[in-house]
């Protein structure tokens, strides 16, 4: 065989997620009339990114995710995973998806869904046994592990389902509201894993309502309304204010706010100008987690 | 850490070792709702059936015979009603409650193809209709058994004491074996279940397209009913036309014929209540047939399913 006819190696893609100008039109049963639910939108997502796609009710945040997913057809545009039409199985293998308010088979026990979830993507044997234990670790799930479904909370059944959503060992998660309904430490909880699985190179794309989550844990954010992207980019390039600045000091005694102060006022003349100063608090979430975890302490002892 | 390289993992157009882990998660998922408890009704019926006795009086030679029929029709009736309703109810339950849940987008975005979905579901409701068939012929021919030897050994003993030959007490008792446990119970079982797998299959189809559960099971006993007296149509707008008679009932006949299965034609049972037997040519024309119905639907439901947007 000959150089030339060798198949030449396949393209590293750019991207994990590449949707352009993707557009899904629904048509209503009798009345022929078309809403449009995705209008145009366009984003990428780079490998090892953690990406929130935020926006109300009904504006279009799901109809992209299924459509990533495989679950719709796009009307026009296009979805890629790290290069393969979304809409071929094979694009799959690589997907994780965790579900808005997911729910199971009741009948099983988590580890039998994490199981039955394996065998579909094709593990076996003590891989997949090894695979399922490491996953019950992982979610905090091992002591329950052979209890229904049924008799789980919805934050239990959240973290089964992140879990089956990791079951392949996917490149892409895909998480629906991944805190929703969940109490604040369970919410804590996911929110490490995702900083965990962040740190172990996965791309994760997320949809969530509670900003203040997406503001903590993604790189980049889009912002979508009425099936339209309306906004795009960096946290930081989003939330800064550019002629603002914050000082967070410690241990600072009155002499030494007061000098700042008085440093301030000094240079009002080139428009500089003190906007608040206090002590910042703790956010309830905080105290919340830092009680429940002291109380958690004290039953041990 | 996961690399970006574009080498996905093939996933075939069929397999059936994934169709094999959603049928064996079906059929367990259906066992859980505890199906299995309509085999203790069965018991039941089949026990009550075995205790009645007709008077010779009313029978004549036949009462005994009678009594073997009557088992095998409550038996047989029992078990079609059994088979077709969990046929029915289980295939048209599985898909829409799956979507409803929301665990189909769970399965869907793993890579299953939809048609290994599909016929894993069909397959897990069969293998339950198929098992919960076995265990219903095991306990006919159980009853049936016992009540044909005690006949056998009633009318012995009466046939004897008149001083008859055992020849001719032989020949007698020819004809009330085959009424007794012989394959043809179990030919006629198997045609039952060839009859469910079309039923199921015809629910499937339907599920794939419908909106709702009640939508899925109205339209499928309306399907089963065509089914079932679609024959009897073609013959009487046949022999109206014997008679010169032609009607609009002679073109609806055979229209019907071309869309809805002839469910008439896949019984045997009637004939074996009757002691006859059933020649294997005959089983193996059904099964071609059965068999033909389930992959015609099992392409259009595919077809319907295939694209459809959840």
């Amino acid at each position: 065989m000959t150089e030339r006819s060798k198949t030449p190696p396949k393209p590293i893609p750019q991207f994990a997620v590449e949707i352009r100008d993707l557009v899904k039109t629904y048509r209503s049963s009798f009345k022929r009339e078309t809403f449009r639910a995705v209008d145009n939108v366009s984003l990428n997502i780079a490998p090892g990114e953690v990406y929130g796609l935020i926006g109300p009710n009904g504006s279009g945040k799901s109809t992209t995710m299924k459509a990533l997913l495989g679950l719709v057809a796009p009307t026009s545009g296009i979805c890629k995973v790290f290069g393969c039409d979304s809409r071929k199985v094979d694009a799959r293998s690589e997907i994780g998806f965790l579900p808005e308010n997911p729910y199971f088979y009741k009948h099983q026990t988590a580890a039998e869904t994490l199981k039955f979830y394996g065998k579909l993507c094709g593990i076996r044997g003590k891989e997949l046994k090894n695979r399922v234990d490491e996953l019950l670790e992982l979610v905090s799930l091992n002591h329950a592990r052979n209890r229904r479904l049924g008799g789980y909370s919805k934050g239990m059944l959240q973290r089964v389902g992140l879990a089956q959503a990791l079951i392949q060992n996917p490149r892409l998660l895909v998480l629906d509201e991944p805190t929703a309904g969940v109490d604040p430490i369970g919410s804590r909880e996911i929110r490490d894993l995702i900083f965990q699985l962040k740190k172990e190179g996965v791309t994760i794309f997320l949809c969530s309502h509670l900003l203040e989550q997406v503001q903590e844990v993604c790189d980049r954010v889009g912002i979508i309304f009425e099936g339209q992207m309306v906004n795009e980019g960096t946290l930081e390039k989003l939330t800064s204010i550019e002629n603002q600045h914050e000082l967070i000091i410690e241990n600072a005694d009155d002499g030494l706010l007061e000098s700042i102060d008085e440093l301030i006022i000094q240079h009002q003349t080139s428009g500089a100008k003190l906007i608040s100063s206090g002590t910042p608090r703790s956010s309830l979430e905080k105290l919340f987690i830092d009680t429940a975890n002291n109380r958690t302490r004290t039953e041990q002892k | 850490m996961p690399t970006s390289t574009q080498n996905f993992q093939k996933t075939s157009f069929i397999s059936f070792s994934r169709i094999g882990v959603i049928a064996s998660h079906t059929f367990t998922q259906l066992v859980r709702m505890k199906v299995f408890y309509f085999l203790i009704a069965f018991v039941i019926l089949l026990w009550g059936s075995k205790q009645i006795i007709f008077p010779n009086e009313t029978g004549g030679d036949g009462s005994p015979e009678q009594e073997l029929r009557l088992i095998k029709s409550a038996g047989f009736a029992a078990m079609n009603m059994f088979s077709m309703l969990l046929a029915l109810s289980a295939t048209a339950l599985l898909i829409p409650k799956d979507i409803e849940d929301r665990t189909l987008y769970t399965i869907l975005c793993k890579p299953v193809p939809r048609l290994d979905y599909l016929l894993g579901k069909l397959l897990g409701v069969l293998v339950l209709i198929f098992v919960s068939l076995i265990a219903m012929d095991i306990v006919l021919s159980f009853f049936l058994n016992q009540k044909a030897a005690s006949i056998i050994a009633i009318q012995t003993e009466q046939l004897t004491s008149r001083g008859i030959p055992k020849e001719l007490i032989n020949e007698q008792l020819a004809g009330l074996k085959a009424h007794g446990v012989t394959i043809n119970i179990h030919l006629a079982t198997f045609a039952i279940f060839l009859k469910a797998i079309v039923i199921a299959s015809i629910a499937l189809l339907i599920s794939t397209f419908s909106s709702s559960t009640l939508f899925t099971l109205i339209l499928t006993l309306i399907v089963i009913v065509i089914g079932l007296i679609q024959a009897d149509a073609r013959d009487y707008a046949t022999t109206m036309a014997e008679f010169g008679q032609q009607n609009q009932l002679s073109n609806i006949s055979l229209a019907v014929a071309v869309f809805f299965p002839d469910l008439q034609f896949l019984s045997v049972e009637d004939g074996v209540i009757d002691g006859r037997s059933i020649p294997l040519r005959i089983i193996g024309q059904i099964s071609i047939i059965a068999l033909l119905y389930f992959a015609i639907y099992i392409i259009l439901s595919w077809f319907a399913f295939r694209k459809k947007e959840f």
